[in-house]
C-alpha cells in the first residue's frame, strides 16, 4: 500500500518537474535569454521524485521466492514426481467409482 | 472458487505433472461454466479436462472435449494420442493396439504413441513385451526420465531389484538434483538387501533435502527427509546387528552407532511437536526402541 502511494507521488513529482522545466524554458525564450540554467528547486524536485520512486518500487515488488533446489523440492510430493503421465493407465476403478450412476 | 484461481491451479497441475483427476475435473468445470474466451491456455485446459474425465469415468464430458480438440487441430499427433486414450477406455485391447500400430507405422518416432502402446501392454499383462518395447524406446530416447522410472517400476513389481537399480541410476544421471529419485534408489537398494548402499543413499537424500537450511538441528525433519531418516535408522540398526556384504562393494561408514543415534533423535523430533501429541507417536517410539 505504502509502495503504491510512494510510486504515485514520485510519478506526480516527475511530471510536475517536467512541466515546470517546460514552463521555465518557455519563459526564458519569451524574455529573450534562451540559455539560462534550470532553477535549483526543479532539480531538487526531480531528485526527490527519483528517491521516492526507488523506495516505492522496492516496497511494491512481489514477495521474494526461494531459489535453492532443496526449497523447491520441499514443496513437491512423491505422487507428482512419480506420476509418469505418459504411461498412465486410464482403465482403472475410477471409471466405476466416479461415473454417473445409471438412471433406473 | 474464482476463475483465475482455478486457471492458476490447473497451470500448476500442468507444470508439476500432477494427476489429481477429481480436482482437475472440478476446477475445469468452473472454467467451462464461465464460458469465456481463454486463448491459447484454453486448449491445454481442454486436454487436461479430457484426461481427467476419462480417468474418473465421465466419458460424456471426455467425448465433448475430444470433439472440440479434433475439430480445431486436425491431423495432430497429440490429438491422435488422446483419441487412442479414449479408445482404451471402452474398446478391447486388440483394437487399441492395432490403432497404435497404425500410428507407429505412419510415424515411427512418435514417442507419445509408443508410450501408450507400452502402457496398454503392461496393463494387459504382457510384461516381457512391454519391457522389450520400453527398452527399445529408451535406446532411442535416452533422456526420457519418465521412461526410466517406468522401467524401474516394472522391474520392481517383478522383484528384479538389481535391474530396477540400473534403470534408476540412469534416471539419477538425467535428473541429478531430484531427491525423490535418490530416495527411490535408496529404498530399492534396501529392499534388494544391499544395506550399505541403502544407508549411503539415504544419507545423500538427507543432504540434498536439508542442504539449504541454516540450522537443520532445530527444525524437525518433514516430507521425504523424515522418510530418509527412517531409512537411515532401519539400515544402520540392521547393519549394527550383523554387517551385510554389499553386492555393490559399498563401504560401511565408521561411526555407525553415532549415525544410528542421530537418526533416532531426528525421527523422534519429528514426532514430538509441542502441544497435542502427534498421531502415531507411540508406534514410532516403540519402533525406534527407546524405552
Amino acid at each position: 500500500m505504502l509502495g503504491v502511494v510512494l510510486l504515485f507521488l514520485a510519478t506526480a513529482a516527475v511530471l510536475h518537474a517536467a512541466f515546470s522545466t517546460y514552463e521555465h524554458l518557455s519563459h526564458l525564450k519569451a524574455i529573450g535569454r534562451p540559455e539560462g540554467s534550470l532553477p535549483f528547486d526543479i532539480v531538487v524536485e526531480a531528485v526527490v521524485a527519483l528517491a521516492l520512486g526507488i523506495i516505492g518500487a522496492s516496497l511494491n515488488a512481489p514477495t521474494l521466492k526461494e531459489i535453492s533446489w532443496s526449497a523447491e523440492m520441499r514443496k513437491r510430493s512423491i505422487d507428482e514426481m512419480d506420476s509418469r503421465l505418459g504411461f498412465a493407465s486410464y482403465v482403472n476403478r475410477g471409471n466405476s467409482l466416479f461415473a454417473k450412476p445409471p438412471t433406473l | 472458487m474464482s476463475l483465475s484461481s482455478a486457471l492458476e491451479q490447473l497451470a500448476i497441475y500442468r507444470a508439476n505433472n500432477v494427476r489429481a483427476s477429481q480436482e482437475t475435473f472440478e476446477h475445469a468445470s468452473v472454467i467451462l461454466k464461465s464460458a469465456q474466451q481463454l486463448g491459447d491456455d484454453g486448449w491445454a485446459v481442454l486436454e487436461q479436462l479430457f484426461l481427467a474425465s476419462v480417468d474418473i469415468g465421465r466419458l460424456d464430458v471426455a467425448d465433448r472435449c475430444l470433439k472440440q480438440l479434433s475439430d480445431k487441430f486436425r491431423d495432430s499427433p497429440r490429438v491422435d494420442v488422446l483419441a487412442g486414450i479414449r479408445m482404451e477406455a471402452t474398446e478391447s485391447t486388440d483394437v487399441v493396439l492395432q490403432y497404435y500400430g497404425q500410428l507407429l507405422e505412419a510415424d515411427p518416432a512418435n514417442a507419445a504413441v509408443w508410450k501408450r502402446k507400452i502402457s496398454v501392454l503392461r496393463r494387459t499383462g504382457k510384461i516381457d513385451k512391454a519391457v522389450e518395447e520400453l527398452s527399445e524406446l529408451l535406446d532411442t530416447f535416452y533422456t526420457d526420465v519418465e521412461g526410466w522410472l517406468e522401467l524401474a517400476d516394472i522391474y520392481t513389481t517383478c522383484n528384479r531389484y538389481s535391474a530396477a537399480l540400473q534403470a534408476l541410476s540412469h534416471a539419477l544421471l538425467l535428473a541429478p538434483q531430484n531427491p525423490f529419485y535418490v530416495l527411490q534408489f535408496a529404498e530399492t537398494a534396501y529392499t534388494a538387501g544391499d544395506l550399505p548402499l541403502a544407508l549411503k543413499t539415504f544419507l545423500v537424500v538427507v543432504d540434498m533435502c536439508e542442504r539449504d537450511l541454516d540450522s537443520p538441528a532445530d527444525k524437525p525433519p518433514a516430507g521425504i527427509s523424515l522418510r530418509a531418516w527412517m531409512g537411515i535408522k532401519l539400515s544402520s540398526r540392521r547393519l549394527m546387528v550383523n554387517s551385510h556384504p554389499s553386492p555393490s562393494n559399498t563401504v560401511i561408514p565408521k561411526n555407525l552407532h553415532l549415525i544410528e543415534e542421530l537418526a533416532t533423535e531426528r525421527v523422534l523430533a519429528a514426532y514430538s511437536s509441542k502441544g497435542r501429541k502427534p498421531e502415531g507417536r507411540d508406534v514410532v517410539v516403540r519402533w525406534v526402541g527407546v524405552a
